[in-house]
């Protein structure tokens, strides 16, 4: 299992794989980013996912089809996550998550663009061996 | 054995066929309204909404472009 940002879990629900990736793992995204996307859906106003796509759109995003994207129960997750924005006092639950999906799921985290990593979740990320990936897009 | 190890080839190559589509329910307009927020020309914007949802929520720590 690959666990991907926003991003990347965008470009798989519409068909762009990025050829990094390797098309037989399954790809999860931890659910406070799930979450990010969701509110993009939902918040209304111009410019907004809500005004943008149509019901069919917004239904794949609020709902992945398994096979193509799977939401990452964070409830296993929430005592590893806990234990990280303790020790790193200025880590917060989104950061948290993400690095405990990453600990648990390969020691590695992939992200579609490196604008979408953060300072902080990348110097943890280092201290606690795990490898940050960025499937840039394509130019 | 040959033919054992063809059916389950074949069923593999089935699933990431299915899978590198996408989701079905993705529509034309969708799809490239979608691509241009994650690989084009409204990054920005797409960056930008994520974030604000970190500004919004104390419990989301921010950690935008303009902390990295």
């Amino acid at each position: 299992m690959l666990v991907i940002d926003e991003y990347l879990a965008v470009r798989v629900l519409v068909g762009a794989h990025p050829s990094q990736l390797d098309p037989d793992e399954t790809l999860a995204l931890p659910a406070y980013r799930h979450y990010r996307l969701l509110q993009r859906v939902h918040a209304p106003g111009a410019g907004q996912l809500s005004q943008l796509l149509s019901d069919a759109d917004r239904q794949a995003i609020r709902r992945p089809h398994p096979e193509v994207l799977q939401i990452l129960d964070p409830r296993p997750l929430l005592d590893e996550a806990a234990a990280i924005t303790a020790a790193y006092r200025s880590a917060g639950l989104l950061v948290g998550e993400t690095l405990a999906a990453g600990l648990v799921h390969g020691r590695q985290l992939w992200f579609g663009t490196s604008r979408n990593v953060g300072e902080r979740l990348a110097e943890i990320a280092g201290e606690l061996g795990i490898v940050i990936n960025v499937a840039e897009p394509d130019s | 054995m040959e033919g054992v190890s063809s059916i389950g080839q074949d069923l593999l190559e089935e699933r990431r066929r299915r899978r590198s589509a996408g989701d079905p329910r993705i529509t034309p307009e969708g799809r490239e309204i979608l691509l241009r927020l994650t690989t084009g020309d409204r990054m920005d914007e797409f960056q930008a909404a994520l974030d604000s949802d970190l500004e919004d929520d104390a419990g989301l720590e921010r950690h935008s472009s303009e902390d990295a």
